[in-house]
């Protein structure tokens, strides 16, 4: 018996990369609709998840500020035994700034050594009756950038300025300094320890959510295999899905965050007596946003290749 | 259009669904698969649309040989079949518009084609007013009617329906087959396996009867 014309296939409608991909994000935003309850329960959860890990940020991000402001007070005195001349400090001062890690240097003659000493001793003033300013020496007080200011970098600047002959004597509390290094070293060896257990965790919770919303529709995978369908078309609204649920649970768990760091700042006095407000609270950066956003969508889409290759066997 | 070479298809070592099955069946042909359950009838429509491999013989189907066919190469053949499968794979979060139209979007029609095209194959099986309508929603032989519209709308050249007809009352079961024919007389190739004994009687077309795995009558042959 002769064949009919079959249905006359018109135009396609999806050529090209574009047409492709336009394709790609309708059917995925078509998905979360028909899909609307696994998707949220997927979302909240990715979200659960990134609240503790953007928390664990937060809390890190303001320990290691705070932590970093006591670092201001790293500084350096060198004294001399005669004052100088006008000319030879700023010879010396420029000297000193050219020295990498320098933020300022200041000099300290006899004369403001003295008016310091006698403003310390207020109401005790007349200790220092007949004593002339010839008794202190004259000095130069460096500060020193924030990246240079762990104890081996201190040390290494200090050799340097001893190596300056008019320099008799280098101070920089030694002990504060190595002490303070120690623990910022402990400090960041906690927070990468426990953040890479959440990271791990959220990887793992994020995985199994979107492998779990795959599972669901595990039947659809396979009638769109059976119809003709390539692992290109079935795997990219689904990858593009899980993306979708992997930037919207980061978003929900960023509102989240602001939500409640606003409540905090809202109740600061209540904080404040504990001194966590003086060094100023500051919310996560522009960058670790961007970043947790982009967590958000690599993991989505690394989940749901990983899942799709289980149920997928063309 | 098929083409059989000694077949066989094993699950296990032991358990023999299929053996040295051979059979032709022509472009435009109306063929009845029968026999048991278990007869190794569903197998034999699976290694025909690629859903199995078959562990000996060879399935030529359109002129080429899926036995040897690469897996990248399988969506291609696959878009010539139509299938309406027993349990019919109907997914139950998309419309009856929806579920139709996969086997269009798969192929690349655009949005408004689909829409025309299913709107026709939907009026075609009486369900043109269940358009909106979840799987759900339906009867059983509506079910089976849009997953018969599914595996008809692009107008394949090779139709396999497996116990199309099962589960269905008399007036259905009437409709299922008449939707079938109307195929086959647009020019599908129609294979269908069942055990209805009287529909085949009924519609005097050629059959094949499978047992245990082995074909025992084929009505072309006598």
């Amino acid at each position: 018996m002769p064949r009919e014309k079959a249905a006359k296939r018109p135009k396609l409608a999806r050529e090209g990369v574009t047409g492709r991909l336009h394709y790609f994000v309708e059917r995925a935003f078509i998905n979360i609709r028909q899909n609307v309850l696994v998707n949220v329960l997927s979302i909240v959860t990715i979200a659960l998840a990134f609240l503790i890990l953007s928390l664990f940020l937060l809390v890190y991000v303001n320990l290691e500020r705070v932590t970093a402001s006591w670092s201001d007070r790293v500084q350096i005195t060198a004294y001399f035994d005669r004052e100088l001349s006008s000319g030879e400090v700023t010879d010396l001062t420029g000297k000193i700034r050219a020295i990498h890690g320098t933020l300022d240097v200041g000099y300290i003659s006899r004369e403001e050594a003295f008016r310091r000493f006698y403003g310390r001793l207020k109401g005790q003033e007349s200790l220092l009756e007949g004593v002339s300013p010839e008794i202190l020496p004259s000095s130069i007080e460096i500060r020193l950038k924030r990246d240079s200011r762990d104890s081996q970098s201190v040390a290494t600047y200090v050799t340097r300025l001893r190596q300056f002959p008019e320099i008799k004597e280098v101070q920089y509390g030694e002990e504060w300094v190595k002490r303070f290094d120690d623990f910022m070293n402990l400090i960041r060896f906690a927070g990468a320890l426990v953040g890479g257990f959440i990271v791990l965790a959220v990887i793992f919770i994020v995985a199994n959510t979107i492998k779990l919303t795959i599972y669901s529709r595990k039947d659809e995978l396979e009638l769109m295999g059976l119809v003709g369908a390539t692992r290109m078309f079935i795997k990219a609204p689904f990858l593009i899905e899980g993306m979708i649920q992997g930037v919207a649970g980061v978003a929900l768990a960023l509102l989240v965050l602001t939500g409640a760091y606003m409540a905090f700042l809202h109740n600061a006095d209540i904080f404040s007596g504990i001194g966590i407000m003086e060094s100023g609270l500051v919310f996560l950066p522009l960058s670790h946003l961007a970043a947790l956003l982009f967590g958000g969508a690599a993991l989505g889409f690394m989940g749901s290749l990983a899942s799709l290759k289980k149920f997928i066997a063309l | 259009m098929i083409q059989l070479h000694n077949v066989c298809m094993s699950y296990q070592r032991d358990a023999t669904a299929l053996s040295g099955i051979s059979a032709k069946i022509s472009k435009g042909e109306f063929v009845f698969l029968t026999g048991v359950s278990g007869a190794g009838k569903s197998t034999l429509l699976k290694l025909l649309y690629g859903a199995l491999k078959p562990t000996r013989g060879q399935v030529v189907i359109d002129g080429v040989n899926i036995t040897k066919l690469p897996p990248s190469q399988l969506p291609a053949l696959r878009r010539k079949i139509g299938v309406v499968f027993q349990d019919f794979k109907l997914l139950p979060s998309r419309t009856v518009l929806e579920n139709v139209a996969i086997t269009l979007e798969v192929l690349g029609w655009g949005k408004k084609d689909i829409n025309k095209r299913v709107y026709h194959i939907l009026k075609q099986v009486g369900l043109e007013h269940k358009i909106n309508s979840t799987p759900i929603r339906l009867s059983g032989g509506e079910q089976q009617r849009v997953a018969m519209a599914r595996a008809l709308v692009n107008d394949p050249k090779l139709i396999l329906a497996d116990e199309p007809t099962g589960n269905l009352d008399e007036e259905s079961k009437e409709r299922v087959f008449a939707i079938l024919k109307e195929a086959n007389v647009r020019g599908s190739t129609v294979v269908v396996a069942t055990h209805d004994r009287r529909l085949i009687e009924n519609s005097h077309k050629r059959f094949i009867v499978l047992d245990k795995g082995h074909v025992t009558e084929d009505s072309d042959a006598s």
